[in-house]
């Protein structure tokens, strides 16, 4: 990758690949909560109505939660290869700063988050089949569920790294 | 008409039991590394040097981080014992309960949280 840094510094580089760790972790977030949504309250379909009329949460919660399987691993894996990339660069010039000034709570809340993400990852094998099997009523409770946690660990993910960056921020 | 809705038992395919069986083994293993301090290799990232399993930070070389290392054992663990867990017959396949995929990373959080006492200072 050492070609790269002949066109930007590196500061440019670490900060486009923050971003794109962030913008995938947005549409990894959109994507699991219309999916947990969809799961946790299906509408149900009413006489007279076509399948999309409602009004936002409505239309928020009736996508088809299969159609996003595939999408939510594909991101996960995605976000989690760039966040562990990152990672050793948080360790030095991040969470040493963070550190030196005592936001210990910061910090440990930043720890959970790669701990449940990393737990995460290991489900996405079993979550997709289940998704896969989406017809299989026997597999009902596990899918929601399954599909509820995840959206917890990446909404929980997602706050505690937005607060670490807020902590630190750019460029200091 | 859409076609009926399968009602047939659960994790019966090999590659269902497996993931099944990953996940949660792969949960439970990535706790103990953490908590026992069992990574496959250290990572230096000031230096970019590997130590093979647990090795401290260097003096006058940066942190030593084990996550890498954990993530490498937990994955190889999980993934032997997911592994053995399909090639079991599928009457005792069937038997294995979904709801641990789910249950295990929930019950896995306060313990986390312990883990982590170090952090949350008042």
């Amino acid at each position: 990758m050492d070609f790269v840094l002949d066109y930007i510094t590196v500061n440019t580089f670490w900060t486009i690949l923050f971003m794109v760790h962030a913008l995938l972790a947005v549409a990894l977030l959109g994507a699991l909560t219309h999916q947990a949504a969809a799961v946790l309250a299906r509408p149900r379909p009413r006489a007279g109505t076509a399948g999309a009329a409602g009004g936002f949460v409505t239309r928020f919660r009736s996508v088809s939660g299969p159609a996003y399987a595939t999408a939510v691993c594909v991101l996960w894996v995605l976000a989690f290869i760039v966040g562990g990339w990152i990672y050793a660069k948080y360790r030095i010039y991040v969470r040493i700063p963070i550190e030196q000034e005592g936001f210990y709570k910061t910090l440990g809340a930043f720890e959970l988050k790669e701990h449940l993400t990393t737990i995460g990852l290991g489900l996405l094998p079993f979550y997709w089949y289940l998704w896969k099997n989406a017809r299989n009523a026997a597999y009902d409770s596990a899918r929601k569920w399954l599909t509820v946690v995840l959206a917890g660990i990446c909404w929980y993910a997602f706050l505690a790294g937005h607060i670490v960056n807020n902590v630190r921020g750019f460029g200091l | 008409m859409s076609p009926p809705a399968q009602t047939a038992a659960p994790v019966a395919s090999r590659f269902g039991t497996f993931a099944l069986v990953f996940g949660i083994a792969f949960a439970i293993l990535y706790v103990v590394c953490d908590m026992a301090a069992l990574p496959m290799f250290t990572y230096h990232p000031g230096t970019d040097r590997i130590d093979l399993g647990y090795a401290p930070a260097r003096r006058d070389e940066g942190p030593a981080m084990y996550w890498y290392g954990w993530i490498a054992n937990s994955a190889l663990g999980a993934g032997i014992l997911g592994g053995l867990a399909a090639l079991l017959p599928e009457k005792i396949r069937r038997k294995f309960p979904m709801a641990l995929c789910w249950v295990v990373p929930v019950a896995l959080l306060p313990v986390l949280f312990y883990s982590l006492k170090f952090y949350w200072r008042w």
